[in-house]
């Protein structure tokens, strides 16, 4: 052990995992447990209690405010919420996210309770995460997170597809995907203790990373009508995928939707429940690839509507990923505002929930005008000293806002519903979980009232696993999927003029009461 | 006498009844139709790109000041046409192969026609054979590109080497855009012009035309 005064770490002791980490005293929770995949679906501002942890020895006092959100009993219990936390001494943490029941939150899924050990994967274009669950309990054993090593060659779908198509370059992506998810397994194996053997593998993703992984031709995907030659379920031999995991599980991609919409989307259905409720529901997963679904129990329409990169700080002239440094909150009170900086440091850029909160306050302030433009004496927006919001960011924001707006306008045009026929809105994805509600309501990227806005986490994550202890090796949910009907909007003639009307900002007031 | 900044104004503005309304009016008091179109509409629309260029005004703006731009035309282009009157060119313009995206490729369009090209738009997803077929048939004098897409860009240079192979490449000037196209890009594939935008594919296709 290295000499350090005995006072400058704590232990915190992850149950049921077993982990034990050593950190810095008053390091912050949401630091802490973030990097071990913990979500915090309202973005860390302690306003929902999807991060609650309980304090099973050890002692954490409660900060003001958590009392808003906990009950006294919860208090009493030890449940803490993490991201108003500190590690202030050694505690042993049960993580609630972690435990069967959080499946149970939104839906009337059924545990059954199974034998043995399975893997759930998320893999995202961008992101990639794994569990191991106990299938008895339902419980995660263990978690590992990692980036997606087909970045390399291209950000978004349409590059990966562009360099798929170039000599050798399927089976490259290929490979280098399987042994990415290989290597997440194999830690999620040495967690878990020599010899346990593994049931069952199930993953999701979109139809590109389907076709990349499952080894697919990409070529269809690459242009109009974009329609894959094979989009369902693919069962694969784990040895076949050069995964030498115990027990040798048989390994299950779950089905695409249409178009670019797969199997995450999907799994993101069944984590929301939508698809078993009669009220009608809507999933927004916010991402370069914005998916969106609408519908209920009886039927349900989903779309792709390709956003852009703005929601992840890129093609913004300071954009940054939201890591220290960025500008991720901009708040406004008595006519001034106030950036918050992520990791406490100087702002040196400004992520994608920053963005949509400054044009917000812009908006609030009179320094953006409805129709995007700076007021008239307006050039720039200087946000921090080193950090200036330009026009061509405003731009950026509003085509990726649109295209939100326009699929979301379409899909409740073709359902015969309005706006106020929704009682739920999922917000699924990474963004979902940060950006704030009620600046996305101000832009009107979301044009919902607040209070049916339901940040929700990786639903896609969350969908595997419930599958994953709740379904047969061949199930292929066709009857799920005969319910959904996949709206291509390119060739929809209404796209285009509801995606222009959808470009402006509403004019203060206009947008639904908060 | 009407007075005619208000047409002006009104593409400037977006307004398309007005434009019409002043437009019908100077026709009633027998305004020439080619200085209507060359003294009024032509800086009104070149203000706009302008304006389009250094971002004052979006997508919404320009599309206002397009359709104010296009009820005036309409009721000046049988006269221009009686007249005999040449366009400033005639371009052909589409969205290549495996593509949809057309939002901006209509922007492209609308300004063209707003500087006094004759546009002929072929729609999305125009495959390399029908752009032949097209110049044989119209004899355009220019072939303008539009592409969304890093998968469907490509087809930007089969259809300029399917120009070649059928002969027709020399009878047109090819010029290109999107938002994945770069100029070095255009260069590469032979284009004869490149812009990052509606504006700069107007002042593109004068000098393609001029020289
Ligand atoms: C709107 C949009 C759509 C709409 C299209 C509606 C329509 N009828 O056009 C919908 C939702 C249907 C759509 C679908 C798809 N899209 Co899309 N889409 C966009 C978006 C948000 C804006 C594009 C746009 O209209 N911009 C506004 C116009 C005015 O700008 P512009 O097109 O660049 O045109 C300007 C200049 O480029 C130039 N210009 C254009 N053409 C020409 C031609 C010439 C000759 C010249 C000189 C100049 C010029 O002048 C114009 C005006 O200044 C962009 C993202 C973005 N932020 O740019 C993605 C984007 C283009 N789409 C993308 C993708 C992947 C898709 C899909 C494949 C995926 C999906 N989700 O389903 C489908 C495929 C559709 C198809 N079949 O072709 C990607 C492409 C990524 C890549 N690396 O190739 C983008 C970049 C988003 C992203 N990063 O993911 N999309």
């Amino acid at each position: 052990m290295p000499e350090k005064p005995a006072s400058d770490l704590v232990h915190i002791r992850l149950h049921p995992q077993g982990t034990t980490l050593h950190v810095p005293r008053g390091t912050p929770l949401q630091e802490i447990l973030f990097e071990y995949g913990v979500e915090f679906p309202c973005g860390g501002h302690g306003r929902c209690k999807g991060c609650r942890v309980r304090i099973l020895s050890g002692d954490a006092p409660w900060t003001p405010g958590e009392e808003e959100v906990l009950s006294p009993a919860e208090l009493a219990d030890g449940w803490r919420l993490a991201c108003r936390s500190r590690a202030s001494g050694d505690v042993t943490l049960e993580i609630r996210q972690w435990e069967a029941a959080i499946l149970a939150d939104h839906s009337s899924f059924e545990f059954r309770p199974g034998e043995g050990l399975g893997i759930a994967v998320d893999l995202g274009t961008t992101t990639l995460a794994a569990q191991l669950l106990d299938l008895a309990t339902g419980d995660v054993l263990a978690v590992r997170t990692g980036l997606n090593p087909q970045a390399a060659y291209g950000g978004d779908v349409m590059s990966r597809i562009q360099y798929a198509l170039s000599p050798g370059g399927q089976p490259r992506l290929e490979k280098l995907i399987r042994s990415g998810i290989g290597d997440l397994i194999l830690g999620l194996l040495e967690a878990a203790g020599r010899g346990r053997e593994i049931g069952d593998v199930v993953i999701v993703g979109n139809t590109v990373m389907h076709h990349l992984f499952c080894g697919i031709d990409i070529a269809p995907l690459a242009h109009y009508p974009f329609e894959p030659a094979r989009d369902g379920l693919e069962i694969r031999e784990s040895g076949a995928l050069g995964w030498n995991i115990p027990g040798r599980p048989p390994v299950r991609f779950l089905p695409c939707l249409g178009g670019f919409v797969g199997s995450d989307i999907l799994a993101g259905i069944i984590a929301s429940g939508m698809h078993e409720s009669m009220e009608l529901a809507a999933l927004i997963d916010l991402g370069t690839n914005g998916e969106i679904v609408l519908g209920n129990r009886e039927r349900m329409l989903c779309a792709s509507t390709a956003a852009g990169p703005a929601f992840e700080g890129a093609r913004i002239r300071m954009g940054m990923q939201a890591t220290t440094g960025a500008i991720s909150a901009v708040e406004v009170s008595d006519g001034n505002f106030h950036c918050r900086v992520l990791g406490g440091v100087p702002a040196r850029g400004i992520c994608g929930s920053g963005v949509v909160d400054a044009v917000a306050a812009g908006l609030k302030l009179g320094v953006i005008q409805p129709s995007g433009r700076f007021a008239p004496h307006v050039q720039q927006w200087h946000l921090a000293t080193d950090v200036t919001l330009y026009q061509g960011d405003i731009r950026e924001l509003q085509l990726a806002k649109a295209a939100i707006a326009a699929a979301t306008h379409l899909l409740l045009l073709r359902w015969q519903a309005e706006r106020g026929d929704v009682r739920h809105v999922y917000l699924a994805g990474a963004f979902g979980n940060y950006v704030d509600r009620a600046s996305a309501g101000r832009i009107g990227l979301l044009d919902f009232p607040f209070h049916i806005v339901e940040p929700s986490g990786n639903t896609a994550l969350l969908g595997a696993k419930m599958v994953l202890c709740n379904s047969d090796l061949t199930d292929d949910f066709a009857d799920l999927r005969r319910r959904i009907r996949h709206v291509p909007l390119a060739a929809d003639p209404l796209f285009e003029d509801s995606f222009v009307d959808c470009m402006s900002f509403p004019e203060p007031g206009a947008q639904n009461e908060i | 006498m009407v007075d005619l900044t208000q047409l002006h104004d009104a593409i400037l503005r977006g307004d398309a009844k007005k434009a019409v309304a002043v437009t019908r009016e100077a026709l009633a008091e027998n305004a020439s139709p080619t200085e209507l179109v060359s003294k009024h509409m032509i800086p009104a629309m070149d203000e706009v790109g302008r304006r389009f260029e250094c971002q004052e005004y979006f997508v919404p703006e320009l599309l206002l000041s397009a359709r104010a731009m296009k009820g005036a035309l309409e009721l000046i282009r049988p006269l221009l046409v009686e007249q005999g009157v040449a366009s400033a060119g005639r371009v052909i313009i589409g969205t290549v192969k495996g593509d949809l995206h057309d939002i901006g490729k209509n922007l492209v369009a609308s300004m063209l026609e707003g500087a006094g090209f004759e546009v002929i738009d072929l729609g999305t997803d125009v495959a390399p054979g029908k752009i032949v077929t097209e110049i044989l048939e119209r004899k355009p004098n220019i072939v303008a590109l539009s592409a969304l897409l890093t998968t469907t860009m490509p087809f930007m240079k089969s259809t300029i080497e399917e120009l070649r192979k059928a002969g027709v490449r020399e009878q047109v000037k090819v010029m290109v855009g999107g938002a994945p196209v770069t100029q070095q890009y255009a260069e590469q594939i032979g284009a004869d012009g490149y812009s990052d935008n509606a504006n700069g594919a107007v002042a593109i296709a004068r000098k393609l035309v001029s020289g």
